[in-house]
């Protein structure tokens, strides 16, 4: 498989998996292990004494060929979400941050105006600037003028599973789009993803499918798998669509015509 | 004794008291969290020399799982 370039950054991997909503933290490594992800999101909270198992950083920073990707959930102005880029990456030391601006708890979509705001001033400052925003080509294509590293659209809302909503708006951006394009939320099976990479998505990013999953280690691996597979149909080219049925085999008759 | 909101809870601490003194009170090690006193970041080189003030505002910050 060919390999995924985010600025400076070269990825084998084309699975990006978020670390939120897994039973513990033994089993979201597991995952991130199983899964071969070369790169994965974590979230900013205040630490809380009250809690033992608080530390992500120090266990998924020991693992071998991890970059952090922080985001900037909790924020709901732009402000905000520059405020918590500065401390992410002042914790991570990593350049990749994703910007994430959802106002509205009911349905977690994110606030264009806020995001492109927050996406532009933090490019501006050398950040590799990852956003998530509704599957809307016209904003996509503002926040790669805006120096943005890809666009993050969403195929349905988070955590829903409901799969690849917006593909025929995926498929313009990813038509119309000179950076990387990344599926991100909504998706729940491995032959969605496979299916967003085949359309010539760049990458996806999974969570709750994964988290969810009643095996998340072995979800995992069967979400890798599917990447790999939609990436490698992609680059073969698929066949064109054809409104009739076209013979595969040879229809010249020699049974039964009495020669 | 001064008084500073961590957290968003109000606290006491006596007085001469630094962001570097402040982290074992509160059950931190200091790696791997961000230290922000109003609004702005102290990195970890200026824990020690940094004086918390009375009415400061800290946040401490980690990471935690999320998509």
């Amino acid at each position: 498989m060919d390999s995924l370039q985010l600025g400076s950054y070269t990825f084998s991997s084309r699975l990006i998996l978020g670390t939120g909503k897994f039973s513990n933290a033994d089993v979201m490594l597991d995952a991130v292990r199983s899964s071969g992800t070369q790169l994965v999101t974590v979230a900013l909270r205040r630490f809380n004494r009250d809690m033992a198992e608080d530390d992500l950083f120090g266990p998924l920073s020991a693992m071998e060929g991890i970059t952090l990707m922080p985001n900037t959930s909790g924020a709901s102005t732009a402000a905000e979400a520059v405020r918590a880029a500065h401390i992410a990456r002042e914790l991570s030391g990593s350049p990749f941050i994703k910007v994430e601006i959802h106002p509205n708890p009911q349905h977690l979509m994110p606030d264009p105006i806020e995001t492109y705001e927050a996406s532009r001033i933090l490019a501006k400052e050398g950040f590799l600037v990852m956003p998530y925003i509704s599957a809307d080509p016209v904003l996509a294509k503002r926040l790669e003028e805006a120096g943005c590293a890809s666009v993050m659209p969403l195929g349905s809302a988070i955590g829903s599973g409901q799969g690849l909503g917006t593909a025929d708006m995926l498929s313009i951006i990813i038509r119309e789009s000179r950076i990387p394009v990344i599926v991100d939320a909504g998706l729940r099976s491995p032959s969605e993803a496979a299916a967003a990479m085949e359309m010539g998505c760049s990458a996806v990013l999974v969570n709750s499918a994964v988290a969810a999953a009643s095996n998340p280690p072995e979800m995992a691996a069967a979400f890798a798998g599917a990447v790999e597979a939609g990436r490698r149909a992609f680059n073969a080219g698929l066949m064109q669509r054809s409104g009739s049925a076209v013979a595969t085999s040879p229809l010249t008759s020699f049974l039964g015509t009495g020669a | 004794m001064i008084t500073i909101q961590l957290n968003g809870k109000q606290e006491t601490l006596p007085p001469g008291s630094t962001v570097e003194t402040l982290l074992p009170i509160i059950g931190s090690d200091g790696k791997s969290v961000a230290v922000v006193v109003n609004d702005h970041i102290v990195r970890p080189e200026n824990r020690s020399s940094h004086l918390l003030q009375d009415g400061d505002h800290i946040e401490i910050l980690v990471f935690a799982g999320g998509g």
